[in-house]
């Protein structure tokens, strides 16, 4: 049983003298393929007879080296092997075992280097873009808030540069006078990508920052790499505060472009996205409603009588109640006839009818705002017709408890307490029952 | 007409200008209508002009003159803990 549990020990080949498999690695690796490989150059170093990098990427890195011999006969230009230099290496792997004196390294053992093209950026531009957007990042910005009219915005950009000036100029255009913070950044060497970043986040880190613009003049494709930076893009997508890029001129596409809310071809482009609203428009349209809500008070005001509104609302209904309201005028023009005054009553009445016939008509007219012209005329005219008129000329109206008119001696005598209204007031007033009426 | 009124309820101090100016174009389309009646036209108005004030006012504070600041003296405001109350 005990030898059931004993692990089963698996018996390997050796053991073997560790210098003699040094050198079997080292010729295992020098076997290896041939390949090209591209990335940026960081850690650049030389020796006395090789120089030293390291190529990278965002997913990873490899040790480097090439003999000085071999990277003088390239003739690349005056500087053009440094660090954040794209570059396409050719080699393979090496390793070195070491010597008595000397620590067993490995390196990637270059050949050949070249200056990374615009072909070789743009083929790891579209790997990398396909990437980013398998991975829903460029959807993210658009979906953000835009401010119609930031009080405040955000700008990455050079110091020196004429995008900033172009920026400002487009503001201006504008109308746009609230506050810009400048984030001033390098935008063309390997500092420029996470430096922009930072100054990004930084922005974004302020309340106050309603809008972000990212911007830079034109360039060749490795001018512009920074802006294709992956973590850069990354950080940009993932940011809370919309982003305006507007990195190069209109045909070049970098990949902050695809992550950000709205990609512009111009700095001054970017200014009309980044403040989408023109101040002087919105100054014009402010006064339009203005106008309309002016009209609109003052066209209700015209018929604030509550028997006009209800007239708007329904011209036979208030038919009725003017018909009432005539009816009470003609008994009070027929007890003015007896008094010598029918003449003059029996012109109000006519008149009152042909305006209060117009007012139906217009009134039950299908366009509203015609309506309302209508019956602010009518309400003008049949004031010059109400009873307060009569009443002002001596005569009262006798009312029930609730203000309505008692029409009939009937109503009158019915009624527990009546109020005479006269035109400077009302007087509360009880019937006798066995008058004679 | 009270299925198509405006909710009252939507009287709020607007929190931004977008948002103002949604309402505002609400507002006016509903008086255009002609469905609203004379209390609601009369509420509509004012609250119209109050939204056209506050726009008014939001348009002044970015038309007055450009301020220009820098993130990295606001920064180094901030770390000698002299933050700008601007």
């Amino acid at each position: 049983m005990g030898e059931e549990l004993a692990p089963q020990r698996v018996t390997l080949p050796g053991p073997f003298a560790v210098g003699r498999y040094a050198r079997k690695l080292e010729e295992e690796m020098r076997r290896r393929a041939r390949v090209s490989l591209i990335g940026e150059v960081t850690g650049l170093s030389r020796s006395k007879a090789q120089a030293y990098f390291e190529l990278r990427d965002a997913e990873g890195a490899i040790p480097c080296a090439i003999w000085l011999d071999d990277l003088e006969k390239l003739e690349l230009p005056e500087q053009g092997l440094r660090d954040g230099t794209e570059v396409v290496i050719d080699g393979g792997p090496d390793y070195y075992r070491g010597g008595a004196q000397a620590s067993p390294s490995f390196y990637f053992r270059a050949t050949h280097i070249r200056l990374a093209g615009e072909g070789d950026l743009l083929a790891r531009l579209e790997a990398l873009r396909k990437q980013l957007r398998a991975e829903g990042l460029f959807e993210l910005q658009g979906r953000l808030p835009r401010a119609l009219l930031p009080k405040t915005i955000g700008v990455v950009t050079a110091e020196s540069g004429a995008a900033r000036r172009d920026l400002l100029a487009g503001l201006e255009r504008r109308g746009w006078r609230g506050t810009v913070i400048w984030a001033f950044a390098p935008v063309q060497d390997r500092h420029a990508a996470p430096a922009i970043a930072a100054a990004i986040q930084d922005l974004a880190a302020r309340p106050e920052v309603e809008a972000i613009v990212v911007t830079r003049g034109g360039g060749s494709l490795a001018d512009l790499w920074a802006f294709c930076d992956e973590t850069l893009c990354r950080t940009v997508a993932m940011l809370r505060v919309p982003v305006v890029s507007a990195v190069g001129h209109e045909r070049d596409s970098t990949l902050i472009d695809d992550v950000a809310a709205v990609a512009c071809s111009t700095p001054t482009h970017a200014a009309e996205a980044a403040v989408p609203l023109e101040a002087a428009a919105a100054r014009v349209a402010l006064e339009r409603s203005l106008t309309v809500l002016r009209r609109a008070a003052g066209g209700a005001v015209g018929g604030r009588t509550p028997h006009l509104v209800s007239l708007a609302r329904g011209p036979g209904r208030a038919l009725r109640r003017e018909r009432l309201a005539l009816n009470q005028k003609t008994r009070e023009m027929r007890a003015a006839s007896e008094r010598g005054v029918a003449a003059r009553l029996g012109f109000q009445r006519r008149l009152a009818m042909v305006v209060l016939d117009r007012a139906a008509r217009r009134a039950a007219g299908p366009e509203m705002e015609h309506r309302r012209e209508a019956l602010h005329r009518a309400a003008v005219a049949l004031r010059a017709h109400e009873p307060e008129r009569t009443l002002e000329r001596g005569y009262a109206l006798v009312e029930g408890e609730d203000g309505e008119p008692l029409a009939t001696a009937a109503e009158a005598g019915a009624a527990e307490v009546v109020k005479l209204r006269f035109a400077d007031g009302r007087v509360r007033a009880r019937p006798e029952r066995d008058g004679d009426a | 007409m009270a299925e198509s009124e405006l909710d009252p309820s939507a009287t709020v101090t607007p929190d931004s200008y977008e948002s103002a100016v949604e309402r505002l174009e609400q507002i006016i389309d509903r008086l255009d209508s002609g469905q609203a009646g004379l209390r609601e036209t009369l509420e509509l108005c004012r609250e119209g002009r109050d939204l056209v004030t506050y726009c008014a006012g939001e348009l002044d504070e970015v038309g007055e003159s450009l301020k220009e600041l820098r993130l990295d003296e606001l920064a180094a405001k901030l770390d000698q803990g002299q933050l700008d109350t601007d």
